[in-house]
């Protein structure tokens, strides 16, 4: 199948931050992707940045990886820091579940 | 588990397969592939196919031809055995012959093609045209050279005069066609030589004197070389033989006699079959997860071409016979066969035939069945009559077994030909045999597992949606095209303390700890009910209890109230619900925060104005994710264009239109479960005067995979 935009990660990293750039759609088929890139983010860096604003979709198993690193970013006492998506579709999902209110959201513009 | 299979088979498949996509680019690439064109599967694997095998300049009809294809359903080279030249990993072309297939994966077309190198083949045809070329050069110079060469020949070599006599044959083609010398050769008629066989052609129709070549040269017309099947009729012995023809002018040009050379192909054309018979099979058994019917299609395959009948028995878990599939060649007296099949007896008599395989898992081959062993093997007089009728020759019998288990038998049967089955055919036989096991056992474990699932899911559904004065409601749920994993959509409806309650949603996750918190979601909302009224207060409820469970448990719901002209709603991460009134479609609603996901959330209960006449339709993020075959969603505006106009027909009509809408979007193409209901408020005069009206049925059909389920109604009591 072909997706309109591929899934695509580009990592940045510096001495405290860990920054990952995602394109494409994020749903069933490619959270297991990122999952894995994530791996342990405390044993990594202090702040764990996941850069949205590219991406195109998201489904809930999505949203659902984002909820779990932000209660386990609370528990092991690191910092996670999520860029809004610009697209309409990706972002209308974080707004319709609370998601965007109650997770550490910024703008892609705030950077 | 289709993949596992189909991997299975293609990994151990003789031939090169090579599988492509809509987009021309391989999605399989088996260890013969890699062995066949130099390259391996990785470096293979998501390139375009054209760029890898195909030589440059076949590149454009090879793009057209499945351009054209994919635009209108059909293609002229789709299973044929066709030639043609092929690219190596090294830049070299070599000669293979090929099938393709297409398949229908989904929404998208897949192309799977068997290849096997030539090059070997087309060497050793130039080679005997070499020769053949030499003799004729022989035969315009002297008559002992011509002795010498073709004396010393091992192809058999014959000269026949214009009315078919032989004037010359090596030592090699005396004793081909059975003679002790060429005396007695010289002395035998033509027909008579031709009488002790069944000739037979490549495409299995018979072959008179007339067709073979040397014949056709002395009636002046063209005589390309002929391949024909030979069965001796009294030995049963078969054989595959090129015969090649060129005329032997004298002076003045006028033809005297025929040279043929007989080159004995048994070997490479067998192989050549069992590897063409073994592929198709392959393809048939890996194509559908319907065993049985599939088992059927594979024994039409082997007849002829195998034996004349074929049948095939399994044993069910009771250790019962279960005949699942007759073939004959003869279709006339396909009757006589599955009569004689009811003969055997379900308990099969240990020692020997079918008992004996079932008990050993070892094949048994018959090469020739004399009549006093049917008379044995016969139950009564009638059961004789019918062994005779059907006329054994030669019968094989080859276990279908996984691992020590033996599943059931293959039993091929040659009678009309009168070839003998050899261990040849032993061979293939078992090699199918092995093929069709998987296919049967896989199978198996995937209906069972299906079949739990289904189960499960309905179990989590409610039986049918209660009935709801001045409301009609309907529903639908579509599980994932997997259908062995429990979804995670889910709706409810009840009547509490004179409300009536519904609620639809969606937990994140699949399978058994789904089906739990799908189960403990309804559950509680339902206890909660009992004391609570407001739908918001009810989501809070449900909040608090999956906060509570160990894990991350979250979840999508919307919750609806209605009390006879009032509804009143609260959604918690889940899409808002259209209202459907005359050509309107909109949400009504507010977005509420994902249960089980955020610390300190609330919800609002909303009124919704449902006016008489009009629908409200709830629905899971299924049906707006659903994807077509170009990776496009199905969307909020399709929806909406679906509904548009429907909200004053009957409510099982609504759900139909989107339950169509976004089967037509996906062709079959992977989807999601999928949930939806709609709850139209009757028209006030038909709620009042026409109560027993009921053309609310939504389809059920319980037979198809994607369905509507639990579909209900309600109306006026």
């Amino acid at each position: 199948m072909v997706r309109p935009t591929e899934f695509k990660i580009r990592r940045t990293t510096t001495e405290t931050n860990v920054t990952l750039l995602i394109t494409g759609e994020l749903d069933l088929s490619t959270v297991p992707v990122l999952a894995e890139s994530i791996g342990r983010p405390a044993d990594i860096a202090q702040t764990l940045t996941l850069d949205l604003s590219e991406l195109s979709f998201m489904d809930s198993t999505g949203l659902r990886l984002l909820i779990e690193l932000d209660q386990q970013a609370r528990r092991e006492d690191w910092k996670l820091s999520l860029i809004r998506p610009r697209h309409e579709t990706a972002a209308a999902v974080l707004h319709s579940t609370g998601a965007d209110a109650a997770l550490p959201f910024e703008d892609a513009a705030d950077r | 588990m289709a993949s596992t299979l189909a991997e299975f088979i293609i990994d151990r498949a003789y031939s090169a397969v090579v599988s492509m996509d809509e987009h021309g680019l391989v999605t399989a690439w088996n260890p013969s592939a890699e062995a066949t064109f130099g390259r391996g599967r990785d470096e293979a694997i998501g390139r375009p196919v054209a760029e890898l095998i195909i030589p440059e300049r076949l590149r454009t009809a090879h793009q057209e031809g499945l351009r054209r294809f994919l635009a209108v359903g059909e293609g002229p080279i789709l299973d044929h055995r066709l030639e043609i030249t092929a690219l190596r990993a090294d830049g070299t072309e070599f000669p293979v012959e090929f099938t393709i297939s297409a398949l229908r994966d989904g929404a998208a077309w897949s192309f799977h093609a068997f290849i096997r190198d030539i090059s070997q083949r087309i060497e050793a045809e130039r080679e005997r045209e070499r020769l053949v070329e030499e003799l004729h050069r022989a035969l315009r110079g002297s008559e002992r050279r011509f002795e010498a060469i073709i004396g010393s020949l091992s192809d058999p070599v014959t000269i026949r005069d214009r009315e078919h006599r032989f004037v010359y044959a090596n030592p090699a083609a005396v004793a081909h066609l059975g003679f002790g010398s060429w005396e007695e050769l010289r002395d035998t008629p033509p027909a008579a030589i031709m009488d002790q066989y069944t000739v037979s052609g490549e495409d299995g129709r018979d072959v008179r004197m007339e067709d073979i070549p040397s014949v056709r040269i002395l009636r002046g017309e063209p005589a390309e070389p002929l391949l024909i099947r030979t069965v001796h009729r009294e030995t049963g012995v078969q054989r595959w033989n090129l015969l090649k023809s060129a005329p032997l002018a004298d002076e003045d040009g006028i033809v005297e006699a025929t040279i043929t050379i007989i080159e004995d192909v048994t070997e490479q054309t067998r192989a050549a079959l069992q590897g063409a018979f073994l592929a198709e099979a392959s393809a048939l058994l890996a194509s559908s997860l319907d065993y049985e019917q599939t088992l059927r299609n594979v024994a039409e395959l082997a007849v002829p071409e195998v034996a004349d009948w074929c049948a095939v028995d399994l044993i069910d878990e009771d250790g019962d016979r279960n005949s699942v599939a007759v073939a004959h060649v003869d279709p006339a007296r396909l009757s006589l066969a599955q009569e004689l099949r009811e003969y055997q007896p379900a308990r099969l008599d240990p020692e020997q035939g079918l008992g004996l395989v079932f008990r050993t898992g070892q094949s048994l081959l018959y090469p020739d069945i004399p009549d006093d062993l049917l008379a044995k093997g016969a139950v009564d007089e009638r059961h004789l009559e019918l062994l005779r009728a059907v006329g054994f020759r030669s019968a094989l019998l080859v276990p279908v077994r996984v691992g020590e288990r033996t599943l059931g038998a293959l039993t091929l049967v040659s009678s009309d030909s009168g070839r003998v089955l050899d261990d040849f055919d032993r061979q293939l036989a078992e090699q199918v045999a092995a093929r069709a096991a998987v296919a049967i056992e896989n199978a198996r474990l995937y209906s069972q597992r299906s079949s739990i699932a289904r189960t499960l899911q309905r179990s989590l559904l409610p039986e049918q949606l209660p009935e709801i004065p001045g409301f009609q409601l309907a529903s639908a749920y579509l599980p994932a095209m997997e259908g062995s994993l429990v979804g995670g959509d889910f709706y409810d409806a009840w009547s509490v303390g004179g409300r009536w309650m519904l609620i639809i949603g969606d937990v994140t996750g699949k399978g058994v700890d789904a089906a739990a918190m799908t189960a403990l979601v309804r559950h509680t909302m339902r206890t909660a009910s009992e004391f609570l009224t407001s739908p918001a207060e009810l989501l809070a409820r449900v909040d608090a209890t999956l906060k509570q469970r160990p894990a991350l448990s979250v979840c999508t719901a919307l919750c609806l109230r209605l009390e006879e002209d009032r509804a009143t709603l609260a959604v918690g991460g889940h899409p808002l619900p259209l209202y459907i009134s005359g050509e309107r479609v909109s949400t009504v609603g507010e977005h509420g925060p994902l249960l089980g996901a955020f610390a300190d959330v609330a919800w609002r209960d909303i009124d919704v104005d449902l006016e008489p006449g009009s629908t409200l339709v709830a629905y899971t993020d299924g049906i707006t994710d659903a994807v077509d075959g170009s990776g496009r969603r199905f969307g909020i505006e399709r929806l909406c264009d679906a509904l548009k106009d429907a909200g004053d027909r009957p409510a099982a009509e609504v759900i139909g239109r989107l339950v169509r809408a976004l089967e037509v979007f996906q062709t079959g193409a992977h989807a999601d479960d999928t949930a939806a209901v709609a709850v139209h408020r009757l028209p006030l005069a038909e709620a009042l005067i026409d109560p027993s009206r009921d053309d609310s049925h939504a389809t059920n059909g319980e037979d198809q995979d994607r369905r509507l389920a639990g579909a209900g109604h309600g109306q006026t009591d």
